[in-house]
């Protein structure tokens, strides 16, 4: 390679620039053979991973200052990411066990999907490395660019070499009288549009500029990108980062985990469209229309972590939590996430009843969550030996039940009383009648039934439970810088596309007048630029003319 | 109220009415140059005005559809899968008409137009009831966050617009050299794929319009969370003759078509879903009568349809299409992302309590954003233009329809309700 790196104008440049960074006069052998347009890209400059001799450290900044390596990068992170969609995530339910849940669903397929990792794609090392790379890739391509970049921008001689001119993509070349006149005459008319003119001592060169702030628009972008990563990596941070979800029945203050706040649901309310305000489709559907919860944020002040005292509670802050409008607290956000507002069985008020005499023996009061161990009515006594929420038999033939929710509580007692055997005499209560019928108590319970029976009578002795909230707590100290990131992001992006940055070279040599015109993108807003001064300036011209063919960038 | 909402329908049909009418006169312009007894730029300054001015009309009457349906339903109907793809059509005649004030290409109009009746018609595939917002939806980021999306989704679908015209115009389709036959089948294939959607629209209207009507009883079973077997039947219902009955179904009552009094195949059992055979059936459907006007149209016009529209093409500046291409996506690309992802996190951090998610609809705009970053990477350091640059815009749209329509049809997630 020709090693010589000085200019014939006297200036030395860095190896491996395309253009001498003061008079653009080509330096590559393989740019001088022809008559082609230059490549523009970073005005010529040389590179910082355009070094000599590289070393390891240099190699690895020459991989990652590549653009070719950064699209290898987008392109396998997009087709890595687009493989997570094919079946959901393990991330999109709460909890579970997932070891055989793709397979039970999707079959082999989904085994395979799941033996390959992809049913959690986006936590795998593979697609964070990616990431990773991706940020290396963005603070080095932009290092390597833009200071360089930067140098050459900053002190740009105005008469270019003839060369540079002529093989610029716009271009223009003709003999006028009076050049210095002409050269004024283009000055203002750029000046109107806006160019920065500057002329050389003589007045017949013209170098005229503008919007070269639009030149840093993807550097903007690039470290907004990076800022944005580091704020998503740094929410791996354990202390700035909390998700914890809560199940807050109604008119109880419960603890929200890992804090010592308790949240209250004081109300919770559920507004269901009307049949007349739903087109045909959609009648009959329960379709929501607003549900929110009266939220109350306490500081529990003593006794928090003393299970036998009941915590001492601070009035933080009231809020009715709705979906998209979250309670927020000092960092901590508190989401709507969730309902259950069917009706369930709180407690009942039963008699117990001796079918023989028809005397009533109560009432008495029967929680489902915080049943008393026995009850005394009159001579008789129950005594409550299991109880069970939604109950069922299993598959050895035994009662057990199916979960913790009263969807069909039986409780399983021991009545004791006169006429009755000395160690009582078991009977089994279902409070819902449906479940008396579906689960035939008076069969389960035998002769016992034809003697007792345990009866609610009006639905006065009922009690339903509030619907119950579930909320999503949050707390993200990442986020603000999150918002930074982006809004840099997308400054760069409005000033990288939405300017472009326009350059206009003239000399003239005798009443021989060279003209040439570069911008980093819309060349066709360029030529109308060239095309509208030189008009105004004298010189009538068609903007397509202008067109010295070469790549459209 | 509904007398407004039965206004804002009419506007539509009117829209729908004068873009057709504008596309033809698209057509004239281009095609009637060569007609006798006219000056060829004359007649193109003369039908490109006319069709101009019509096609803004269409757009105004679209605007009016939108702003009177958005009144009448009192929320900005951008809320299910008629009143989005509507409104993206909308906003790729407002993306047609910003890139045709700076370029003045008359051309463009012709691939501009019918990209939009196609995807206006589709939106009218899906039913056109105004529906009251769930409180999900129920937020002033629905309005910025959807718009703001399309507008940029809008803009990509013109760079497609005049990515496809820059092939048509710069294939040769008489060069038979095994590059240039690659070229031309798989411009070709682009071709027919939109035939094969045009295909669809015209199938789901016909049969919509003869009242088809199939019904069927699957049985489905499955293991519910307590380890129990359930048997659950569902009624599945065709407006299409099934060429394909759900997987372990029973026809409960269907009409006769052309003889066919009973379904031909089976769907396959690891089609998942109530839905899965009836979208396999119409994407049968949509593929034979696709291919059959694909054939038809190869009949009359005895030529492929990419060489049958290359000389439509003539006179017009490659190089020119090519920058449009560039532009669009350069103007639409900050657009995008700002609605489809920065809009789209925030909305998410406040309604979904965290601003990302991994939903397939996320990832799948960010697949978009990360595609259209590559394809400014490529164009702008690597420099990849003309052909290659006009075929990653067109695939580019393939993605941007994927995300849109294909994530609703093929993957379910949070954005469900967008479906059909």
């Amino acid at each position: 390679m020709f090693q010589n790196t000085k200019c014939e104008c006297g200036h030395q440049n860095h190896v491996g620039t395309v253009l001498c960074e003061s008079c653009g006069k080509p330096l590559m052998q393989e740019t001088l053979v022809t008559d082609e347009p230059l490549e523009m890209r970073y005005d010529g400059v040389a590179r910082r991973s355009q070094k000599a001799n590289p070393n390891l450290i240099d190699r690895i900044w020459n991989f990652f200052s590549s653009v070719k390596i950064a699209v290898y990068l987008i392109v396998i992170t997009f087709v890595g990411a687009s493989l997570g969609t094919i079946y959901p995530q393990e991330s999109t339910f709460i909890s579970g066990d997932f070891s055989t849940y793709y397979e039970d669903n999707y079959g082999t397929p989904g085994k395979i999907y799941q033996a390959l990792g992809l049913s959690h794609t986006y936590e795998s090392w593979w697609f964070i490395t990616l990431l990773v790379m991706i940020g290396t890739s963005l603070v080095i391509c932009s290092l390597d660019r833009v200071l360089p970049l930067y140098r050459a921008l900053k002190k740009q001689q105005i008469r270019k070499h003839l060369s540079f001119i002529k093989r610029q993509r716009v271009a223009y070349e003709a003999v006028v009288d009076q050049p210095g006149a002409f050269v004024d005459r283009l000055a203002e008319q750029l000046k109107r549009k806006r160019y920065r003119v500057h002329k050389d001592k003589d007045g017949l060169a013209l170098l005229a500029e503008k919007n070269r702030f639009s030149r840093w628009g993807p550097y903007i972008n690039h470290i907004g990108l990076i800022v944005f990563l580091l704020a998503v990596l740094a929410r791996g941070v354990p202390a700035w980062h909390m998700d914890s979800y809560i199940t807050a029945p109604h008119g109880e203050a419960v603890p929200i985990p890992d804090t010592n706040y308790y949240l209250k649901n004081e109300q919770f309310t559920v507004d269901y469209y009307a049949d007349d305000e739903l087109p045909e489709a959609l009648k009959g559907t329960m379709r929501a229309k607003k549900y929110e919860t009266q939220a109350v944020l306490y500081a529990c002040t003593a006794s928090c972590d003393d299970p036998a005292a009941e915590p001492e509670l601070t009035e933080l802050k009231r809020h009715d939590i709705l979906v998209n409008h979250p309670l927020e607290y000092e960092g901590m956000s508190i989401y709507q996430f969730d309902f259950d507002d069917t009706p369930k069985l709180k407690a009942v008020r039963p008699v117990l009843v001796d079918k023989q005499t028809g005397e009533r023996y109560g009432p008495f009061e029967l929680s489902m969550t915080e049943p008393e161990t026995s009850y005394a009515l009159g001579p008789y006594t129950l005594e409550l030996r299991q109880q069970f929420m939604e109950f069922a038999i299993g598959d050895d033939g035994n009662p057990t039940t199916l979960s913790r929710e009263p969807n069909a509580p039986a409780f399983f007692f021991l009545l004791k009383g006169p006429g009755l055997d000395e160690a009582g005499e078991t009977y089994l209560y279902f409070p819902r009648e449906v479940d008396k019928l579906r689960f035939s108590q008076d069969r389960i319970n035998g002769d016992i039934a034809d003697r007792f029976e345990i009866i609610v009578g009006t639905m006065e002795n009922v009690e339903l439970t509030e619907p119950t909230s579930f909320l999503n707590v949050r707390v993200d100290k990442a986020m603000p810088y999150v918002w930074v990131g982006a809004g840099i992001s997308m400054l760069g992006l409005v000033l990288g596309f939405y300017w472009q940055h326009r350059r206009v070279w003239l000399r003239f040599d005798a009443d021989r007048l060279s003209l040439g015109a570069h911008t980093n993108k819309n060349w066709y807003g360029m030529r109308g630029d060239v095309a509208s001064a030189m008009q105004h300036a004298g010189i009538t011209v068609e903007p397509k003319s202008l067109d010295n063919g070469g790549k459209n960038l | 109220m509904n007398n407004l909402l039965a206004f804002s329908g009419d506007a539509f049909v009117a829209a729908f009415f004068l873009y057709c009418f504008g596309f033809i006169f698209y057509v004239i312009a281009v095609a009637g140059r060569r007609w006798s007894n006219r000056d060829p730029q004359q007649h193109l300054k003369r039908w490109g005005r006319i069709a101009f001015v019509v096609s803004t009309l269409g757009l105004a009457a679209h605007l009016t559809f939108f702003f009177t349906r958005w009144i009448g339903a009192s929320h900005i109907p951008t809320s299910n899968m008629y009143e989005f793809m509507s409104f993206l059509g909308m906003a790729i005649m407002i993306a047609f008409t910003v890139i045709f004030a700076i370029y003045r290409t008359t051309l463009l109009g012709m691939f501009a137009l019918p990209l939009t009746i196609i995807i206006i018609t589709y939106a009218a595939v899906f039913p056109q009831e105004v529906q009251p917002l769930i409180p999900a939806l129920d937020s002033i980021w629905l309005y910025i966050h959807v718009t703001t999306a399309a507008l940029g989704e809008a803009f990509f679908a013109v760079g497609f617009a005049a990515g496809l015209m820059y092939l048509l115009r710069v294939i040769d389709f008489k060069d038979r050299s095994k590059g240039a036959r690659r070229q031309q089948r798989w411009a070709e294939f682009s071709l027919y794929v939109i035939v094969v959607v045009v295909a669809f629209i015209v199938t789901v209207f016909a049969f919509r319009g003869a009242d088809y009507q199939a019904e069927f009883l699957q049985e489905t079973l499955s293991i519910d969370n307590r380890g129990q077997e359930v048997t659950s039947s569902d009624t599945v219902e065709y407006n299409m003759p099934p060429i394909v009955k759900p997987y372990n179904s029973d026809v409960v009552q269907m009409d006769s078509f052309l003889g066919m009094t009973q379904p031909l195949l089976e769907t396959p059992s690891w089609m998942e879903g109530v839905d899965a055979a009836r979208k396999l059936n119409t994407v049968l459907w949509s593929i034979i009568t696709g291919s059959l006007l694909y054939g038809l149209l190869r009949l009359v016009l005895r030529r492929p349809l990419g060489a049958a529209l290359h000389p439509l093409m003539e006179g017009i500046d490659p190089d020119d299409l090519d920058e449009i291409t560039y532009r669009s996506i350069a103007i639409g690309f900050p657009i995008f992302t700002l609605g489809a992802l920065i809009f789209a996190m925030i909305w998410a951090e406040i309604a979904w309590s965290r601003f990302w998610g991994w939903d397939p609809k996320e990832v799948w705009a960010l697949i978009t954003w990360l595609y259209y970053s590559a394809y400014l990477h490529l164009r702008l350091s690597r420099g990849w233009q003309g052909q290659r640059s006009a075929w990653l815009a067109v695939i580019g749209f393939v993605v941007v329809m994927f995300t849109l329509i294909g994530v609703n049809l093929v993957i379910a997630g949070l954005h469900s309700y967008a479906g059909v």
